[in-house]
């Protein structure tokens, strides 16, 4: 503490501390919080092709198309808390087939960032990825489970990966979409 | 050029050392408290890190430079005491001598 390097020294250092401090205060102040929100999923079509599918079996695979809604009030539970920097949402898709009990397909993903509107509203939405199966398991399939969980970007701590309360289950049609020629 | 640099004064007593440091402690201390109190009422992190922030170069303009404020219990050392052993005596004299005689 003599000089002004060693006074410096020991101030940044005690700075450091107290920051790291304050860091795990909002972390502790946010880790045991429910997060999850009611999701309201709506599907309004849900058709399957049979097509090629050139980057698995090289076989003809199931592919489904499905349109949906999504409303979620993330507002009305205050998600964007002081430990929260984005989150990453994603709709994902869970059905039973014979080759495998559990096949997890995410069909569309949003981020949503700090200062975004947190009220999900989305009408008539088309899935960003494809829905193939690995085999033929879509067709006539009775209980696919649509989910939306979310990636929540904390500032400092886990990482929490949040279910959003509210599945829909759909089944997917008996006959295949003839595939048109544009 | 040089005395003035040198006439700056750069020290700074136990005292001011001690004052210095919970002058500082002190201010990042409270500063850390009302970030935090402040970003968990708008729920807000950031603004948590710029008053910790706020408070640190407040605590570094008061801390750094020695402030006469940290001069103010200065050491005071003894006098120097004559010794009383006789060759030490006489040598500064033998010098002088040799100095008249240039």
């Amino acid at each position: 503490m003599n000089t002004v390097l060693s006074r410096a020294n020991s101030l940044f250092a005690f700075s450091l501390s107290v920051m790291a401090a304050l860091t795990f205060g909002c972390f502790i102040t946010t880790a045991f919080k429910d997060r999850s929100v009611p999701v309201d999923i709506r599907v309004s079509r849900a058709i399957i092709k049979n097509v090629d599918d050139f980057t698995g079996p090289r076989e003809r695979s199931d592919l489904g198309f499905i349109t949906f809604d999504i409303t979620a009030d993330i507002l009305s539970k205050p998600i964007f808390d002081w430990n929260v920097k984005q989150l990453f949402l994603y709709l994902s898709a869970e059905y039973t087939t014979k080759s495998n009990v559990l096949n997890q397909v995410v069909l569309w993903d949003k981020i949503v960032l700090r200062g975004d509107n947190t009220r999900l509203n989305l009408r008539d939405m088309k899935s960003k990825y494809f829905f193939f199966d690995d085999g033929n398991g879509l067709r006539s399939n009775k209980n696919i489970t649509l989910t939306l969980s979310w990636n929540v970007v904390p500032n400092a701590g886990i990482l929490p990966l949040v279910m959003g309360s509210g599945h829909k289950s759909l089944p997917f049609p008996d006959a295949y979409e003839t595939t048109k020629s544009y | 050029m040089l005395s003035i640099f040198k006439s700056v004064p750069t020290h700074m007593d136990y005292k001011g050392q001690k004052l210095a440091e919970q002058i500082f402690q002190g201010i990042i201390l409270v500063s850390a408290v009302i970030g935090f109190v402040y970003g968990l009422i708008i729920q807000h992190f950031g603004w948590t890190v710029y008053i910790v922030l706020a408070g640190f170069t407040m605590s570094c303009l008061l801390t750094l430079p020695p402030w006469p404020m940290y001069r103010r219990h200065p050491l005071y050392w003894q006098p120097a005491i004559a010794e009383p052993s006789g060759e030490n005596r006489e040598k500064p004299q033998e010098n002088l001598k040799k100095k008249k005689h240039k």
